[in-house]
């Protein structure tokens, strides 16, 4: 069907009754560098089914990142929305309901000057070929229409143009799942505003008070996972199984004889996972464990519910769901009398734990958490693994997580590392904490349903795909040599994972991806084959 | 009474509504309960980590340690952003040269009324010779033409980018132009002012009137000078509750929230805050998974 869309889109657009607001097409996108700088590099864009249009929210760009069926069905409905939206919006703008960023989320609604130089920093904006609706300030300039419109006393008199009706809501709940949290663009802002705080905000909003977030994020993520122990699925029984099979995987395969400690008391550290990596990439832990046997260290793993799995998706849509979680992460702690806990390679995991929900633990709760990079990196310093640089004698490139690099400062470690023992290891451009989004930050890795992974690899992922294509430009269209993105962070894998799918960029040119602790394994001497499965 | 002889008065009402307003602007940001950190790197306070973005994190054991910052690294990034307008400069090049203008030139202006003030408090409470020895009144003409000017450059320049520019003209609001005609009106009818006293002289002995609370003495004044008082003090009263009491608002944007990463240690204030708000706020929200009316704290610990 030929969908009607607002050829240039303003901000009053929002609430207009149109079909669907903004219309993508491939030739718009921002060009990707060769080889896939020729025509039929990669798959066209879709539009959604016409039977998606009638539950959820395809009035935006036609993608479905709220996989719930909250589009409402008639006029009663409409109204039911727009007072609920209000009355949340309230909510968020008050202390007892948002004392959590009440401060930063005013202070960015109150003093934007609209001078648009937080715009090229965002890639998302950038890769779309500058649509209108992902520029940084579109959603944060709705949001701040609607609240000095519906909710100011002199708004009725001084406020700009917006219409708050059940299509803005719509739209305005999608949009919020449009932008990855990255805080790029808060980077270059000389007033010091967070658009991706105000993103934030309205996720929160929407998930506080009217119970709507995506699927994997909230359902079947935070809930399952205070549930049943995992965001997986995983129950503790099946994640005790998965750590005997890896302890057999590493004994067949390397001929190491490791028994993996789970929950034993007094331990020094508490190491948690993303539960995603026992399921996804289980040589990740595996590595982990090689490493942490070899350099003497005293850890443990947690089968307590929660204890096992280090996400918290409560950080990117929920406050209340990001304590709840992080208090399960401390109490997992508490039972094994471990001295710290230290979270393995999982950005959001590191950020929500350690700095986060920094201000939600007191007293006994309030027990040390850490990275696990700076640990890595002091086991390898430290000479205490005997490794060799040249088996990991490939162009390595690094992807920096942003909730590990941008928001938590840790950029050093993981560099360290690789420059001493990757040979061919090259920064991508930029790098550190100015480093581009891998497009599935913000919970984009897991959701899955419907269209929305082809907007994440064709928008949210276009521009890391470039910079890696660009990294690896002296190699990259031969296949014979591998090329490997080390990417620290569970998440982020996943993003890569489906783009490199998406742009057959494994199948063609031989670009592999993985994490750290599997390169410093592979490195080791006395392995007698090489850890990483491509090199085999 | 008329409108000549309520200008002194008016003036201290302006300057008194003035440091309220800044007060006032000062307390609802620094009164907004405790958040959650979130900060954004680089964070300029990190020693021997600024230039790279590093934080204390990056140490083993980082808890166990004295963690170190340096208010003088985080003053100067400050310093860079206020006085040079660094974000800018590195990331919108083009906006970059008109808003240098005008913020360079408000500067300048308020050089000019600096050193308006201390001519006029020397003249009144030491000598007019010191006063004039340190030449007061020149550097008192540099700023106030080098000002003028390049504010009401810069004004006009940032108008006009602002209507030429899709992306700034579609975000703009009213209270966006307004903000920027009221400036330029005060800057031209300060022009007015400037022609029937280049040198200052009037506006020297208005300065004197005031800081010796002669009020008698008020010299004669041209009715378009007077205008200009007038929308001056009117500037200066609206300043603290628009927006463009930003430089205020960027002191927590940045030393509150961007560069906040100070850790919540056991016995600490932060804990002490944290303990407080978690225990005494309760949770307004009406989602399924909310326990409405319940503290922040049993609806984290109470999990169904």
């Amino acid at each position: 069907m030929e969908v009607k869309a607002v050829s240039r889109v303003k901000v009053s657009d929002i609430g207009k009754n149109v079909e669907q607001l903004v219309r993508l097409d491939l030739k718009d996108l921002m060009p990707l560098p060769p080889p896939y700088d020729k025509p039929g590099m990669e798959p066209e864009m879709t539009q959604p089914k016409d039977e998606w249009r009638l539950k959820y929210a395809t009035d935006l760009d036609g993608y479905i990142g709220i996989d719930i069926p909250w589009k409402p069905q008639n006029k009663e409905e409409e109204e039911l929305l727009t007072q609920r939206f209000l009355e949340g919006l309230k909510k968020l703008l008050s202390e007892e309901g948002n004392w959590t960023f009440l401060q930063p989320l005013l202070l960015s609604l109150e003093y934007c000057a609209k001078c648009q130089t937080c715009s090229e920093a965002c890639p998302i904006y950038v890769s779309s070929g500058r649509k209108e609706i992902y520029r940084p300030t579109y959603r944060s300039e709705i949001l701040r229409r609607i609240w000095k419109k519906y909710l100011t006393k002199t708004g009725k008199l001084f406020s700009d143009e917006v219409e708050l009706n059940a299509k803005t809501i719509l739209r305005l709940g999608e949009l919020a799942y449009r932008c990855t949290l990255c805080r790029r663009c808060t980077q270059t802002c000389p007033l010091g505003l967070d658009n991706g705080l105000i993103t934030h905000e309205i996720r929160k909003l929407f998930s506080s008070e009217l119970g709507i977030a995506p699927k994997p994020l909230h359902e079947l993520g935070a809930k399952q996972h205070l549930k049943i122990g995992s965001s997986t699925g995983m129950t503790p029984e099946g994640f005790k199984d998965i750590v005997k099979f890896i302890e057999e995987d590493i004994k067949e395969k390397y001929g190491k004889n490791i028994k993996i400690p789970i929950d034993e008391k007094s331990a020094d550290i508490l190491l948690i996972h993303n539960a995603g990596e026992y399921l996804s990439w289980p040589e990740n832990p595996a590595a982990f464990a090689i490493i942490f046997e070899e350099a003497g260290i005293s850890w443990t793993l947690s089968s307590e519910l929660v204890g096992y799995d280090a996400v918290n998706y409560g950080v990117w849509y929920d406050d209340v769901m990001l304590a709840r979680i992080a208090l399960k992460h401390i109490e997992a702690a508490r039972k094994l009398d471990v001295k710290k806990i230290v979270i393995g390679e999982c950005g959001h995991a590191h950020k929500a734990l350690t700095v986060v929900a920094d201000r939600v633990l007191f007293d006994e709760y309030n027990i040390p958490r850490e990275s696990c990079l700076p640990l890595l990196w002091d086991i390898v310093e430290k000479n205490k693994l005997n490794l060799d640089p040249s088996r990991n004698n490939f162009p390595v490139t690094l992807h920096d997580p942003c909730n590990i690099v941008r928001l938590m400062g840790i950029v050093k470690p993981q560099r360290n590392i690789l420059s001493k023992i990757c040979p061919q290891f090259r920064e991508m451009n930029p790098s550190g904490v100015y480093n581009y989004c891998c497009g599935g930050g913000s919970g984009f890795a897991i959701m899955q349903s419907m269209n929305f992974p082809e907007w994440r690899s064709k928008i949210a992922s276009r521009m890391k795909f470039k910079q890696i294509l660009e990294a690896f430009r002296d190699t990259v269209e031969n296949p014979e040599v591998p090329k490997y993105v080390c990417a620290p962070c569970s998440n982020c894998k996943g993003a890569l994972r489906d783009t490199f799918e998406h742009y057959q960029a494994t199948s063609r040119y031989n670009i592999q991806y993985g994490g750290l602790a599997d390169l410093i394994v592979n490195a080791m001497v006395d392995l007698k084959t090489p850890y990483l499965e491509f090199l085999k | 009474m008329g409108v000549v002889e309520v200008l002194p008065v008016s003036t201290y009402v302006t300057i008194v509504v003035f440091i309220v307003g800044l007060i006032y602007v000062w307390v609802k940001w620094s009164g907004k309960p405790l958040h959650l950190r979130w900060e954004l790197y680089p964070v300029p306070h990190e020693p021997g980590r600024t230039h790279y973005g590093g934080s204390y994190m990056e140490e083993v054991d980082w808890s166990k340690r004295k963690l170190s910052k340096s208010l003088t690294e985080e003053l100067k990034e400050m310093l860079k952003e206020m006085l040079f307008l660094k974000r800018v400069y590195t990331y919108n090049r083009p906006l970059w040269y008109i808003t240098f203008l005008f913020h360079g030139g408000i500067y300048m202006i308020l050089l000019w009324f600096a050193s308006l003030l201390v001519y006029s408090v020397l003249t009144v409470y030491v000598s007019e010779t010191v006063a004039s020895i340190i030449m007061l009144d020149r550097l008192n003409q540099f700023f106030g033409y080098v000002g003028i000017f390049a504010t009401t450059i810069g004004v006009i320049g940032l108008l006009i980018r602002r209507v030429a520019d899709n992306s700034m003209r579609e975000y703009s609001g009213k209270v966006d132009y307004f903000n920027l005609i009221f400036i330029l009106v005060v800057l031209l009818t300060g022009f007015i002012a400037l022609s029937v006293d280049p040198y200052f002289s009037l506006a020297r002995m208005y300065m004197v009137m005031i800081v010796s609370f002669q009020m008698t003495q008020l010299p004669e004044l041209h009715p378009l000078t007077i205008l200009h008082i007038i929308l001056l003090q009117l500037l200066w009263i609206y300043i603290p509750y628009s927006k463009m009491s930003h430089f205020l608002g960027k002191w927590f944007t940045y030393h509150k929230i961007l560069w906040d990463d100070e850790p919540n240690i056991r016995g600490s204030r932060i804990e002490y805050r944290v303990k407080e708000i978690i225990r005494g706020y309760k949770i307004p929200w009406s989602g399924p998974h909310m326990k409405k009316d319940k503290s922040w704290l049993e609806n984290a610990s109470e999990v169904e």
